[in-house]
């Protein structure tokens, strides 16, 4: 649940400044803001200035957004505009 | 990159239903190991309110900016590529947005900058003359993105659209001013001045006031060494006129600046256009 101490370690992949990941940093912000408080640590990468990085880390396209800690580890791709799916995803919500 | 190239590039899991609903901008190409952006983010970075970023696509007709965006393709540049050497051939060209590049003249294991393209004008320009070949190295000095078009296709527009033959050739000629004030320059004017002048015109260009600029940048700039790269800078920031440390120069005042500056500026920035 969110309620938990550790904080939710997330990482979203985004080409900076491209609609869809213009949308999905601002839902990212609002799921974030609403349901993890301040309990999360959060980077975001550009792969238009890092693309060797995504590349390492397996990404395929941009929005991306991993969950990388605590387990179970999740990925999520797309503009995160769907936000029930994103918060099950997340284990925010069951 | 039209979506069925994109689709072959994902075949399958939830990146590929998240391609299909539209919710991706761009597709990274691990065999070719570059980021490819689909139409529409492509749209959405080149132009800033719907005006292309670069100041010569932006002087374009609409229908022929719309034309060369099919064939132009939004590239991230970093800091220290290198686009060019001299004697290669050249197989793209680049119109900057937000990037900056800096044309070098290399002699005696030591180089010289004479030109610096950023989102007014295109690295590239012997092309527009009818040459193939660079004269100058072209290496990045500010990350950033640029629309980059093959040699070919620029060719092709050069012979159908006169308003980019004009542009270029305005250009090409604002490049050759600055080229030859470049030579006057290194010989007639002090380095602080020179200094100011290459802050000013850099700024121009990134329009940010914190310029990120090397040491080995500066020195190359002005073909000086680096104390008095050092010296320079330090005599600008006793004047208040910028704050400088390793790596990154702060513009505070820009008018003191351009009184600062050498002769060279307000001839050089005239035809920046």
């Amino acid at each position: 649940m969110a309620a938990s101490k550790t904080p939710m370690r997330l990482r979203l992949y985004v080409a900076n400044g491209a609609p869809n990941s213009v949308l999905a940093v601002a839902n990212l912000a609002a799921i974030c803001k609403k349901h993890l408080r301040f309990t999360f640590k959060l980077e975001i990468v550009d792969v238009l200035r890092f693309p060797r990085r995504a590349l390492a880390d397996g990404v395929l396209v941009t929005p991306h957004l991993a969950k990388l800690s605590p387990a179970p580890i999740a990925k999520i791709v797309g503009n995160l505009s769907d936000r029930s799916s994103v918060l099950i995803a997340l284990g925010i919500r069951t | 990159m039209n979506l069925t190239r994109a689709l072959r590039l994902v075949s399958t899991g939830p990146e590929r239903q998240a391609l299909q609903a539209g919710e991706v901008d761009a597709v990274i190409d691990a065999a070719g190991g570059n980021v490819i952006l689909l139409p529409e983010a492509k749209r959405a970075l080149s132009s800033r309110g719907g005006e292309p970023a670069n100041s010569l696509l932006a002087a374009l007709p609409r229908q022929d900016y719309q034309r060369l965006l099919a064939e132009l393709e939004l590239v991230p540049l970093a800091c220290g590529a290198v686009l060019y050497q001299p004697g290669e051939r050249i197989r793209h060209v680049y119109f900057p947005n937000d990037a900056l590049v800096a044309l070098l003249v290399v002699m005696e294991e030591k180089s010289l900058q004479v030109g610096l393209v950023g989102r007014e004008g295109m690295v590239g320009v012997p092309l527009a003359l009818g040459v193939e070949q660079a004269s100058v190295l072209a290496v990045v000095q500010g990350s950033g993105s640029a629309l980059r078009m093959k040699a070919a296709g620029l060719v092709e527009e050069l012979g159908r659209c006169a308003p980019l033959r004009r542009e270029l050739q305005r250009y090409a000629h604002a490049e050759l001013v600055q080229a030859r004030q470049t030579a006057g320059c290194g010989r007639f004017h002090e380095i602080e001045g020179r200094l100011a002048c290459w802050l000013l015109m850099t700024h121009d260009r990134v329009r940010a006031d914190r310029l990120q600029l090397t040491h080995e940048f500066l020195a190359d700039m002005l073909g000086v060494r680096r104390v008095g790269v050092t010296n320079a800078a330090m005599a600008l920031q006793r004047r208040g006129l910028i704050k400088y440390r390793r790596g990154e120069i702060r513009v505070l005042d820009r008018k003191g600046l351009e009184a600062a500056a050498c002769r060279c500026y307000p001839i050089v920035s005239a035809l920046a256009g």
